[in-house]
Formats: structure tokens, C-alpha cells, sequence
């Protein structure tokens, strides 16, 4: 599977633990240990259990990663998944406050996750010369739109009835039901992609969809399904958020779209298409939770993490870049 | 059918400014006609000045989305710069407006020149460069100000450039399209963003340095973002580093709706300006046909939907008459 990897370190890896050792993901492994590291540094709290007990605020967005990267590996990209999460959770509060019971409720919550997706992939799959930041762009300010209105003036809704959602917020041990069901939802994305029929067309669409097309990949109906999976994945995320905030408002879940996309550009997915593997992301998400932990609890101004994430990001995309020219450079050295 | 006729014809309705004033015309004549004061200068004068942030920098967005790119930091940049002259004040270092507007403009050009090297020299993906700033700058606009506001008071003298009924925004905003009309029109930097946007290989064969100019057009719109965070201390006599957040795609909206085209190439200044204006003049119309604020983003939304996808439908139309003449 050579070139399946969004970046490479090394120029060209010969052997396979070579591959293994100087491929991005194993950089994130180390690149994870090192925050783990830094966190036991910088702070005494930072014990396992604490960490666990702070994951659950940060889990959720983890979901919506999962389906981003699969958008970005078909060279789209969804930035209106912040907006779904903000309707989604949106009407699941007005649900329960409305005294429907728990399950209609979560129902509620990720059908109208997989609406929204499905009228994203329907408005991509139909008027495809359309780039999907554009149709998305349109869906983003109608989804929030939507949340709005059915919001009224004030701008906000509190869950009245709380019990039934803590089911979500529960702990085994020390470790939070969330991280099980992120993980096995992970595991289950990741797996699809690398190792199904199904991924693998993913990335013959996403590396060129014209021949995707001529060699028999129905390719319109497969980036339909893709939205769909995105929205509803944003649905799912919005019902564990609300398991941790216990209400809505206008502003919520906004900025989500570019966070997760930061995830999965750092994780090594490309948004050329084609390129990268989730599992990548997976830990970038990881990453960018245990250092936000970590920062929090010195009480390090929370914004300068948007800065530290920033350069990461920037960081991490120019390393091919330089890479590149370092060789250029070696190559014209060796000739003269 | 004559030929000329023909010509005119063509030229009238596969223009895209020309549809746009079309749509304006219309959507101004039915709001004339629900409340007969709309169109009074001080109402017109307040859509100007309530939207001068976004139809700024909708031009140097304009400029970026010609070369095929797209810029998410400018709200980022915007607060970096505006925060920064805010806190000048704050603490009396310089009152200076015109000086103010310069550190500004060399905020925000620097910001966008960083944008523009990274994105030519380093071959990113021009939203993943932008968005990585975009947490930066807005980063740093926090830290910088230490989450705390340059409040009204701190920016006193300076907000009557830009406060209710002072003609500073219309200025700048006025002098900003001039400029740019001029130079996207007849200057040869102008043509070579449109080189470079529509054939990006071709435009390096004719000997255009496609790096330069992609820098270029980053540092512009840098330097636009930068300004307009100014202007939007001016405007609305406060420095907080949260300050437009998010609209950046509003930018981006007005764009599209003229008619810029996303993949690089197709838009016109006159298109942006339309663009921004339909969107504004909705945006202050809907409480005029009986609807609360609350729907503005869901009708702006669904505006930008269908307009877009109205395009996509007349284009293929378009294209199948043509291929009809041509089998004839």
C-alpha cells in the first residue's frame, strides 16, 4: 500500500519496520508520549485518574473527526458539522424539556445529524460542480440558522430533566463511558477505511474520481453515503456534548468543523484527497486533549492553546515542505 | 438574427454584475414598496456602515479566491490588529488615528505575508495555512490583552472616526473599491492574478512569477484584515479579542453570491460589491416584511444555496443549447 500515507518522514523507506518506524503515524505516537511526558512535568495532578475525569468535555468532537477524515480522504471537505452539532443538540433539549422520553430523545438528536448530512451529500452528489466548501458554507449558516429561530431571543435552552442524559456521563472505574464508545466507534471507522472494499474506493475517489468513475465506483452515491455518516456522526457528537453541558445555545459547537479538520491535517489526511490514514487523526485528537489537559491544569490562559495548536498545524504541514528542499539541496550538493 | 443584437444580448444576461443588479433592483423596488422610507440616505448610509467590516475585506477575499485560494484567518488578523491599536490606546502610548491605521495595516500585512509565503513556498493547502493563523492570531489576540477589553472609554478620541454620522468608513470603503477597480481592471498585477488564477501552469510559461503574486495577494488581504480591525474599533468604539468571530465566512459569502468562483479565475469587483450589498440589504429588509432578526442567517443561507446552485443549473442549460447549435 505504498503512498497511502498523507506524509512521509523519511525520502523513501525501504524496509517494511523502516516504513513503520519512519511513517507519520508512529510520529504521532512519539509526538503523544512526549505531551503525556510533559504533562507529568508541568503539573502534579496530572494522574490518569484526573485526566479521565477531564476527557469527557473534549471526547466528543472525536466523533466528528472519525467522518471528517473520511471526507477529506474524498477530497471534500463538510465545514457545516459545527452547525449540525448546534441543531442537533438544539432540538434534542427542546425534546426533552417537551417531556419526550430519553430514547425519542437521543432519536431526535442523531436523526437530525443524519438529515442534515444527508441534504449536504444530496446538494454534493447532485450539482457536483459545485466545491463542497461552498454548498457546506450554505448549509452552515442555515443549519445554525434553523437553531436559531427554533432558539428564540434568549439564545439558549437548559435541560430540565438531567438523569436520563447521565447515563452518557458515567464512569467505569476511573475511566468515562464516553472514551469506551469513542473508542469503539474508532475503531470501527478506521477498520472500514484501511481494510474494507468500501474504504479503499474512498481513496481510488479521493486520488482521482474520474478513473474511480470509469473503473465501475459509483461514486456520487458513495460521497452521499460519506455526508451522511459525517451529519450523523455530528448528531451522535452533539448528543455526548450535551452529556457534559446540559444545555444549547447559538454559539455551541461552533469552531468544531476546523478543529476537527485540524485533528486530521495533523494526523497526516491530506485535503487534496487521498492520502492519510485515520488512525493518524485518531491520535492528533488524542494529542491535542491531553495537552489541552495539561495546560489546564496550570492555569496557563486557555487561549494560548489556540496559538500552540495553530503552530502545530502549521508546523506539521510545512515538515513535507522542508523535507523537500533539504533534499533538493543535497541532491544539487551531490552533483557539484 | 442579428449578429450585433446577438452580441448585446449575450452580453447582458451571461453577465454576471448585470444579473446581480437585476436581483438588487428588484429586491430594493419590493422593499420600496412595503415601507416607503428604505431608501432614504440615512438608512442607506447605516447598511453601508453596519457592513463596512465585511464589504472591506470581501476585497482582498476577491483577489485570494482568483487564485484559486481561500483565506479563514482575516477575523483572526482583524482582532490581532484591532486589539493591538486598542490597547495602545489603553495605555496612552500613541491617539494617533492615522498612525493607529497604519500599525494596523502593517499587522495585518505582515499576517498575510506569513499566509502567502507559507502557501507558495511551502505548497500548503491555502486553508490549512489560514486556519492554522487563524488560531494564532486569535490566540494572541487573548494573550496580548490578556482576555480584557479596550473599552469605550480607553478608545474615545479615536472612535469619532468611525462613530454614527462621521464619514471615515465611507471614505475608506469608497477609496478601497476605487483602487481596486482600477487596478483588477487595468494594471497588469490586476490581469496576473486572473492569469494566475485561471491557468496557474500557463501563467508560469508566460514567464509570470506565480510564488510573487500568490504572495502578493495574500499580504493584500492581510493588509485589508488588518485595517478593517481598526476601522472596527472606530466603528464600534471597543477592542475585544473576540471581535468578529466566525465571520470570516460571511466574507466568503459575499464573494460567492457575486459571483466569484471558488476554484480561481471568474469574479469581478463589481460582482463582490453586489454580492456584499444583497446580503446586506436583506440582512436589514427582514424586519420590514414582518420577520424577527432571528431568521436572518436561515434566509442568508439558503440565498447562498440557491444561488449557487441556480448558477450550476443555467450553466448546464447553457452549455446543452450550445452543444444543440453545434450538432445542427
Amino acid at each position: 500500500m505504498a503512498g497511502k500515507s498523507g506524509r512521509t518522514i523519511s525520502a523513501e523507506p525501504r524496509g517494511t519496520v523502516k516504513k513503520l518506524l519512519f511513517s507519520w503515524e508512529s510520529a504521532m505516537v512519539l509526538v503523544f508520549l512526549g505531551v503525556i511526558l510533559l504533562g507529568n512535568v508541568i503539573s502534579p495532578y496530572y494522574t490518569l485518574k484526573n485526566v479521565f475525569r477531564e476527557m469527557p468535555k473534549y471526547l466528543s468532537e472525536i466523533f466528528i473527526m472519525l467522518a471528517m477524515g473520511y471526507i477529506l480522504v474524498l477530497g471534500d471537505i463538510d465545514i457545516s458539522v459545527g452547525s449540525i452539532v448546534c441543531l442537533s443538540a438544539t432540538l434534542a433539549c427542546i425534546a426533552d424539556n417537551a417531556g419526550l422520553p430519553f430514547v425519542l430523545v437521543v432519536l431526535i438528536c442523531i436523526l437530525t445529524g443524519l438529515a442534515c448530512g444527508c441534504l449536504n451529500g444530496f446538494i454534493a452528489s447532485h450539482f457536483t460542480e459545485l466545491p463542497t466548501m461552498i454548498i457546506t458554507l450554505g448549509t452552515q449558516i442555515i443549519f445554525r440558522g434553523i437553531a436559531e429561530v427554533s432558539l428564540g431571543p434568549g439564545g439558549s435552552i437548559s435541560l430540565q430533566n438531567k438523569d436520563a442524559i447521565k447515563l452518557l456521563s458515567r464512569k467505569i472505574g476511573i475511566i468515562p463511558v464516553s472514551f469506551f464508545v469513542v473508542l469503539v466507534f474508532a475503531l470501527i471507522f478506521i477498520v472500514v477505511l484501511g481494510r474494507t472494499t468500501f474504504g479503499r474506493k474512498l481513496y481510488a475517489i479521493g486520488s482521482n474520481s474520474t478513473a474511480a468513475k470509469y473503473a465501475g465506483i459509483d461514486v456520487q452515491k458513495i460521497r452521499w453515503i460519506v455526508f451522511t455518516v459525517a451529519g450523523t456522526m455530528a448528531g451522535v457528537c452533539a448528543l455526548f456534548f450535551l452529556a457534559s453541558t446540559y444545555g444549547a445555545s447559538t454559539t455551541t459547537g461552533q469552531g468544531f468543523e476546523m478543529e476537527v479538520i485540524a485533528m486530521c491535517v495533523f494526523g497526516g489526511i491530506a485535503t487534496t484527497g487521498g492520502k492519510g490514514k485515520l488512525i493518524g487523526g485518531f491520535f492528533a485528537a488524542f494529542i491535542i486533549v491531553c495537552l489541552r489537559i495539561a495546560l489546564g491544569q496550570i492555569n496557563m490562559n486557555t487561549q494560548l492553546i489556540l496559538v500552540i495548536i495553530g503552530a502545530m498545524l502549521i508546523v506539521s504541514v510545512l515538515i513535507p515542505a522542508i523535507g523537500n528542499a533539504l533534499r533538493l539541496a543535497r541532491k544539487k550538493a551531490e552533483k557539484a | 438574427m442579428n449578429k450585433k443584437e446577438n452580441g448585446i444580448f449575450r452580453k447582458i444576461t451571461g453577465s454576471r454584475e448585470a444579473s446581480l443588479l437585476i436581483v438588487l433592483i428588484i429586491l430594493l423596488a419590493l422593499i420600496e414598496l412595503l415601507q416607503p422610507s428604505f431608501l432614504a440616505p440615512q438608512n442607506i448610509a447605516q447598511i453601508f456602515r453596519n457592513n463596512a467590516l465585511t464589504m472591506l475585506m470581501a476585497l482582498g477575499m476577491l483577489c485570494v479566491m482568483l487564485t484559486a485560494g481561500i483565506d479563514i484567518s482575516i477575523t483572526s488578523v482583524l482582532a490581532f490588529s484591532g486589539m493591538t491599536i486598542g490597547l495602545l490606546q489603553k495605555y496612552d502610548v500613541i491617539h494617533n488615528t492615522l498612525l493607529l491605521f497604519l500599525i494596523g495595516a502593517a499587522i495585518g500585512a505582515v499576517c498575510g505575508m506569513l499566509n502567502g509565503l507559507i502557501i507558495s513556498k511551502g505548497k500548503v493547502a491555502p486553508i490549512i495555512c489560514t486556519m492554522g493563523f487563524m488560531y494564532i492570531w486569535r490566540g494572541m489576540a487573548y494573550v496580548i490583552s490578556n482576555n480584557a477589553w479596550a473599552s469605550a472609554e480607553d478608545v474615545s478620541g479615536f472612535s469619532d472616526f468611525g462613530k454614527s454620522g462621521a464619514p471615515g468608513p465611507y471614505i475608506i470603503l469608497a477609496i478601497a473599491y476605487v483602487i481596486f477597480f482600477i487596478v483588477m481592471k487595468w494594471t497588469r498585477f490586476g490581469r496576473r492574478i486572473y492569469a494566475v488564477g485561471s491557468n496557474a501552469e500557463a501563467a508560469r510559461i508566460s514567464g509570470i512569477n506565480v510564488d510573487k503574486t500568490i504572495t502578493l495577494v495574500y499580504t493584500i488581504m492581510g493588509l485589508l484584515a488588518g485595517i478593517t480591525g481598526v476601522l472596527s474599533v472606530s466603528i464600534y468604539g471597543s477592542a475585544q479579542p473576540n471581535m468578529q468571530y466566525g465571520k470570516e465566512m460571511d466574507v466568503i459569502a459575499a464573494c460567492v453570491i457575486g459571483g466569484v468562483a471558488m476554484s480561481g479565475g471568474r469574479g469581478t469587483v463589481v460582482g463582490t460589491f453586489m454580492g456584499a450589498l444583497i446580503i446586506a440589504v436583506i440582512a436589514k429588509a427582514l424586519p420590514l416584511v414582518g420577520l424577527d432578526s432571528l431568521w436572518q442567517n436561515l434566509v442568508k443561507g439558503i440565498i447562498i444555496l440557491v444561488v449557487v446552485i441556480l448558477n450550476v443549473v443555467t450553466q448546464r442549460v447553457m452549455d446543452r443549447r450550445a452543444l444543440a447549435r453545434r450538432e445542427m
